[in-house]
């Protein structure tokens, strides 16, 4: 069982934007325990996929650290607008 | 369902600017253009009419399918619209535990994105609550007994009994549950995330 968190954390984000092809979410590092993803999006799409006081970026980060709490590893997240 | 008409130069700016103007992504949208005819047969512009074409609930459904997939877990999502026209979703997945988390926190996350995600593509406010396994149905069947209990005990002894830290939705189970109850009160005190309940006698 190899999860593709990439593609997870993608299809999470991707519904709630206006432009889906600015969308990109990139595996920063993976040292086998800890993985560091990075979410690009479209400057108009920062503050929805943020929300008020960041708290649906929070429950996209209580998601994917549940699910990779399963193959026991931890994932960061972090958002940000190009 | 939202809609909304743009007059422009080109049909792609035009649903470009109705795109941003609703804030929904073009795929989730239909258009219609009518080319307009400028004075002297010259000067073309677009009247292009965009309209939302998705259904809130079903993006939600499809969004936590794509989600278990994705993660290779079996899932099971079923929707229902209850009495007071809040969306439900029921989930069941063979590993209910991690998906529900330590004191109900992954479920809350789930709750609170999929609430948002709905909401995007909905006129006006659109309450969505989620549920996996029967976890919240069965947290408030123990919250109520819980609620009992303490009261009986608070009239019985005359001293307030603080319970555990509690989310607002557990709050309102036991308020709700106490509020017809003649000798004691209920209060929330504190700051979130540690706002807590108290059951104190009624002074009489």
């Amino acid at each position: 069982m190899a999860v593709n968190y990439e593609q997870m954390i993608h299809d999470l984000v991707k519904p709630l934007v206006v432009n889906p092809d600015d969308l990109v979410v990139k595996k920063l590092s993976d040292d086998g325990n800890i993985i560091a993803m990075q979410i690009f999006v479209h400057p108009d799409d920062l503050g929805r996929v943020i929300g008020k006081n960041g708290r649906i970026a929070n429950a996209v980060r209580t998601i994917a650290y549940a699910s990779a709490s399963r193959e026991h590893k931890r994932i960061t997240i972090n958002i940000e607008s190009f | 369902m939202k809609t909304l008409t743009i007059e422009a130069k080109s049909a792609e700016e035009a649903k470009r600017e109705i795109a941003k103007t609703l804030r929904i992504a073009p795929d989730y949208m239909r258009f219609e253009v009518e080319t307009k005819k400028g004075l002297l047969g010259i000067k073309k512009t677009y009247e292009v009419t965009g309209y939302v074409d998705a259904d809130p609930v079903d993006i939600g459904r499809t969004t936590l399918e794509t989600f278990f997939k994705n993660l290779d877990i079996e899932a099971e999502v079923s929707v229902n619209v209850n009495d007071n026209n809040d969306i439900e979703y029921r989930i069941d997945t063979d590993e209910n535990p991690v998906m529900i988390g330590k004191a109900g926190k992954t479920l809350e996350a789930i709750q609170y994105y999929i609430r948002n995600l709905v909401n995007v593509f909905t006129e006006g406010h659109q309450m969505v609550l989620v549920d996996i396994g029967g976890y919240k149905a069965n947290r408030k069947k123990q919250l109520e007994i819980l609620a009992t209990k303490t009261a009986k005990e608070v009239a019985r002894t005359k001293v307030p009994v603080k319970l555990d830290p509690m989310n607002a939705y557990e709050r309102r189970i036991i308020h709700t549950k106490l509020s017809e109850w003649r000798d004691v009160v209920t209060l929330s005190e504190g700051e979130k995330p540690n706002r807590y309940l108290v059951i104190k006698p009624k002074s009489s």
